[in-house]
Order: structure tokens, then sequence, then C-alpha cells
């Protein structure tokens, strides 16, 4: 998300940010070790796609927003103490003969 | 219940008329309150140094660029997510919780000093 003078935040961004202040919200209410690992992860998350989304590719964002929303919930249970995530890169490929 | 009404329309309360107001001892004061109740409110020094002091430990942030007219993402260079920590560290500071619609607007020190000032709950 590119800074804009100006400030004035379209529809959508406003539901990243309010997205992102969710997963934050819910993060203070972890122990400390889990809520410093979920701040970082969803904080570098948010940023690679913000660089890598394409910011007119309105499916996309949506898609992802409806995702972020179905793990917020999750996270939000108490049930749930943290987050891990695993990186996938497209573009190695696996070798068979393991 | 007829009883009652019965009962009712039989008894007579003698009715005292009580001593008129003006015969209380007029030597008694009615406690002077000497503090206000905004006492305990925080002052705009206070507001500005520690709002200063959260921006000034944002890992992002050079502490030498901090004054209270900054801008978040135009003076110090973050961005709207930055934006976003930053409001929910003064929320942590103070002891607020500020709502989506306000939070969205507070981007630069001067506002977040006023919104903070302003909130009769802020600690």
């Amino acid at each position: 998300m590119a800074a804009s003078k100006g400030q004035k935040l379209s529809g959508m961004q406003k539901q990243v940010l309010s997205l992102y202040r969710g997963f934050l919200r819910a993060a203070r209410s972890k122990p400390a070790e889990e809520r410093r690992q979920i701040e970082s992860i969803v904080s570098a998350e948010f940023r690679q796609n913000s660089k890598q989304v394409d910011r007119k590719n309105f499916l996309y964002i949506e898609y992802l927003l409806r995702r972020g929303k179905k793990q917020l919930d999750q996270l939000k249970s108490p049930d749930t103490i943290g987050l891990s995530s695993v990186n996938v890169s497209s573009s190695k490929k696996q070798n068979a003969d393991t | 219940m007829a009883l009652r009404a019965a009962v009712l329309r039989h008894i007579r309360l003698p009715v005292q008329t009580l001593p008129a107001a003006g015969s209380r001892p007029q030597s008694q004061l009615s406690f002077l309150r000497l503090f206000s109740s905004h006492d305990d409110h925080l002052t705009k020094e206070e507001v500005i140094d520690r709002v200063l002091d959260v921006v000034k430990s944002f890992p992002k942030v050079d502490p030498s660029q901090v004054t209270p007219d900054v801008h978040f993402q135009n003076d110090l260079g973050l961005d709207s997510l930055d934006n976003v920590e930053i409001v929910m560290a003064l929320e942590e500071e103070f002891k607020l919780e500020i709502p989506d619609k306000e939070a969205d607007k507070i981007d630069s020190c001067n506002l977040a000093i006023e919104y903070i000032y302003n909130h009769p709950l802020a600690g």
C-alpha cells in the first residue's frame, strides 16, 4: 500500500486496514511470545501482498480479504494460541527422488 | 382486596408539617468542592510528551524527525499499515479503544494529540 499524499482511502483500502487492525487486536489477547510471532507474520504477509498484488485486481484482493477474515475468526478463538506460515516457492521444482 | 380498600378508607394518618427549611442553621455550608472533577484529566503537555514518545519508539521511525507536527506517512516515510500500528500503540499507551472510523483519520502527530487530549477516558 503506497503512501498516498492526502490520504483519501478507498473502501477497499479501509477494509484491508480494518482487517489488519483486527489481527493486531486479536494478537493482544494471546501470550507475549505468540503475540510477537502473529504480528510479525501478519505484518510481513500484508506488506508482501501490498507490493505484489496489483491494486486494480479487485477480485483477488476481495478473495484475500475473505480468506483473511476467516483466518482472523479462527485466530480469535481462545483455543488458538498462534499461527505459523509456510513459504512455498513457486519457482522451485521439487525433486522426485526423496 | 376489598378488605384492603376498606381498611385504607378508614385509616387516617396524621399529617405533620415539617419545620420550614429556613429554620435549619444556616451555618452549615454545603461542602465546597475545591478540586474540579476534571482534575484527573491529562494536561496537553503530558499528552504531547507521551504521544511523541510512542512515535519515537516506533522501530521504523527516526526519532530526530519527530515533532508535534509530523505527518506519519508524508514526513516519517511510513505506510498506511504502519499508521495502523502507531494508532494501536497509542491506544495501549493511553488505555483507549479507538474505533476504526476515527483511527483511519489519525495520520499525524497533531491529530493524534488532538484526539487523545479531547478523549474523556484518556489515561
